[in-house]
């Protein structure tokens, strides 16, 4: 048996040295992280915020005129805004639920033991594992009105009886992508919530059925309880994702027909990308920001009392 | 002695190439051809001009001049790039391109440019910024065999246009059902040159206040008829691009639509003699069409000025220019190309021709691009909903001019 030999400790002033490396080594490893960060998040953010106060068109790149506040009172009276912000209500509210449900959904049933299961939670991924252009482009050719499966089948099946333009119409082109973008989400709430699922002791299930909990009460006071900790990460975390989110949008249809499709994030895009209004498009960008900030909060401190 | 002799000679032999073997122009370019023979330019190009590469990047062009704005903004700008006239206000106010008059006076292929050509592309300021080294003009493409099935002739004003579009749109395999739609009307970005041969012929109607007149509302609202009144454009008009207006053309899904030669070859495979042109209709006591130009241009921020010259100035010469337009589609730019051409059938060629003299570059204004992009997308695509009328549509355009 060999002995390895701890050097003493010397006095005072070594110990404090150790608890001052102590306190000082987890800031220097993290220091790279938080300046990397800094680099690539806080220092674009605050320059889009200084943009925002300034009339900044990338056309004119001399021009550079302070105008305070004047970018945020013109969005107030921007109809496009306001369409904007109604069509980023309808987005949210519509898609992280759906995603959800249909995650759970999805997780509940891979939870259950049937033949190629490992195999079918594979598959379940793909959705969430492939690019957003790609989706897209795919889903756009299912709507499209003349050579479109989707409207082939409805003809078929005796539904319609003549195509419709799902993405040139107002009234679906909103809700088709919506669909497009619930279908490539809910694979990651099914696997999150999978994941929480298989934390749940088999006992308590045993112990409710002994007590005779029909599998509603089961799924309610054990199930439930046991993934809602998951479930408020990955709510969360897909509105914050969902919000954002214009790659799709942009690709099938640019935000039309008129502003049909028009998202807050995607407006705040074109108008500085496209239009190359860099000012504006910063004011855009800057009140969504800290309108979803708002939600953030308000959901993380209802959420974190609901799971407590 | 020798030995001295033969190093020095080796010298002399290596310096001109040692002086410029570090010149790399940067040249950026948009082809939606897949058989891109960029690279059989540059070997060329790279062959007669020892110690010059040519780095040649394909860019997309959706996000063509997004991506051009911003690289001159950040200070990565190509050394050279292809260029359309409507983007060249914006890029003299950001003072990135180099004047080319010196150069073109010095060049000797100059004299076999085709006529005109430099004067289309001549800046405001009297100064030549740009090297022709394309062009088009929009035509009507219509399925001749359509035509004669029903007994019409090809339209030639705008009320025969909307009395063939309404007869050829039918149920023709007895379903119920329209399957073929009169015009593949194309309502997203760059539906404006559909939309302009419908309204900015007409008598006193152009790009700036006299939109909103009654003569510049009614071509709007024709167009606004041809769709929800008539019905003659495919229910997804609104959204439709190049790619749908050419693949419902193609399939038969439509029996007119309005592009340049650039498609011709593609449409003749698929349908050989089926497909016809003629000039787009009269419209209100006159004909407008687009005239689709491209040219390059050296950057200011240009490293090796001389380099990009020579590169440019290569892609307009005779032959060079042939091959560039065999995969552009388009029409090269020197007579002596002109004269010997077979890259189109004389038919599509000779509508071009037609449609020389009425056509039009768009408004040289900083806003023009904004034109394109969003303003005229969005208002077009609400007028055909119904959501705003055909005055208000002129309106907004007519106030992005006027604001100019």
């Amino acid at each position: 048996m060999t002995t390895t030999s701890v050097p003493e400790q010397e006095g005072p002033t070594s110990g404090r040295r150790a608890a001052l490396w102590r306190q000082v080594m987890p800031l220097a490893l993290l220091s790279p992280a938080v300046l990397v960060t800094l680099a690539i998040v806080f220092f674009p953010m605050i320059q889009t915020a200084w943009m925002s106060l300034h009339n900044y068109v990338l056309f004119r790149p001399k021009n550079f005129d302070w105008v305070g506040l004047q970018n945020y009172f013109n969005i107030f009276q921007d109809e496009v805004f306001w369409i904007s912000l109604h069509h980023t209500i309808l987005w949210i509210v519509i898609t992280v639920p759906a995603q959800a449900l249909l995650g759970l959904a999805t997780a509940l049933l891979l939870n259950q033991k049937f033949p190629w299961r490992p195999l079918a939670r594979a598959l379940i991924i793909i959705p969430w594992a492939l690019p957003s252009v790609v989706i897209a482009l795919m889903w756009a050719w299912i709507y499209d009105s003349n050579y479109g499966i989707l409207n082939d089948l409805l003809l078929r099946v005796g539904i319609l009886e003549t195509s419709i333009p799902w993405l040139a119409n107002p009234d679906t082109a909103l809700y088709a992508i919506i669909l497009t973008l619930t279908w490539q989400g809910f694979p990651f709430f099914a696997v999150m919530i999978l994941a929480g699922l298989q934390s749940i002791p088999q006992s308590y299930y045993e112990a409710a059925s002994l007590d005779g909990a029909t599998p509603w009460r089961q799924f309610w006071h054990i199930t439930l309880p046991g993934i809602s900790g998951v479930l408020f990460t990955a709510i969360l975390l897909r509105t914050i994702w969902v919000a954002n989110s214009m790659d799709v949008i942009f690709v099938m249809t640019g935000g039309g027909p008129g502003y049909s499709t028009y998202t807050l994030p995607l407006y705040s895009f074109l108008e500085a990308r496209t239009n190359l209004n860099f000012g504006y498009g910063s004011a855009l960008a800057m009140t969504f920001t800290l309108m979803l900030l708002g939600i953030v909060i308000l959901y993380l401190k209802r959420s974190a009392k609901a799971v407590q | 002695m020798k030995r001295t002799i033969s190093a020095l000679a080796l010298l002399a032999g290596l310096a001109p190439g040692l002086a410029s073997a570090d010149s790399t122009v940067r040249f950026w370019y948009h082809f939606d051809n897949p058989e891109n023979p960029m690279g059989d330019l540059v070997a060329k190009f790279e062959a007669e001009n020892p110690g010059i590469k040519i780095d040649a990047m394909n860019v997309p062009w959706n996000s063509y001049y997004d991506n051009l704005y911003t690289s001159i903004v950040g200070g990565n700008a190509p050394d050279a790039a292809m260029l359309k006239m409507f983007a060249l206000p914006r890029l003299l106010e950001m003072e990135a391109l180099e004047p080319l008059d010196d150069r073109i006076a010095a060049w000797k292929g100059k004299d076999d440019i085709l006529p005109n050509l430099f004067d289309l592309t001549r800046a405001e300021d009297g100064k030549q910024y740009f090297l022709p080294v394309q062009y088009v003009a929009l035509y009507l493409y219509y399925r001749a065999d359509m035509f004669q099935e029903l007994g019409l002739n090809p339209p030639q004003t705008c009320d025969e246009f909307r009395d063939a579009a309404i007869k050829l749109t039918r149920d023709t395999n007895g379903d119920g059902k329209i399957d073929t739609y009169g015009f593949g009307f194309r309502g997203g970005k760059s539906g404006h040159e559909h939309w302009g041969s419908f309204t900015l012929g007409r008598t006193g109607v152009a790009l700036d206040q006299s939109l909103t007149s009654d003569a510049g509302a009614a071509g709007t609202q024709f167009v606004i008829d041809l769709f929800q009144t008539d019905k003659v454009f495919p229910p997804s008009a609104p959204n439709d691009g190049f790619q749908e207006i050419i693949g419902a053309f193609k399939t038969g899904v439509t029996a007119m639509t309005i592009h340049h030669v650039g498609s011709s070859n593609d449409l003749v495979e698929v349908l050989g003699d089926k497909v016809a042109a003629t000039t787009v209709p009269e419209c209100g006591g006159g004909r407008w069409t687009t005239f689709g130009d491209e040219s390059t241009a050296v950057l200011s921020n240009a490293s090796d000025k001389d380099a990009a010259w020579k590169w440019i100035s290569f892609l307009s010469t005779a032959e060079n220019n042939a091959l560039f337009n065999t995969a552009t589609g388009q029409l090269p730019v020197t007579q002596s190309d002109t004269a010997a051409w077979q890259g189109h059938e004389p038919r599509f060629v000779e509508a071009t021709q037609a449609s020389l003299p009425f056509a039009h570059l768009l408004p040289a204004s900083s806003n023009t691009p904004e034109f394109v992009n969003t303003v005229w997308p969005a208002n077009m695509q609400r007028a055909l909903l119904g959501q705003i009328t055909a005055q208000q549509m002129n309106a907004a355009i007519a106030g992005l001019f006027t604001d100019d």
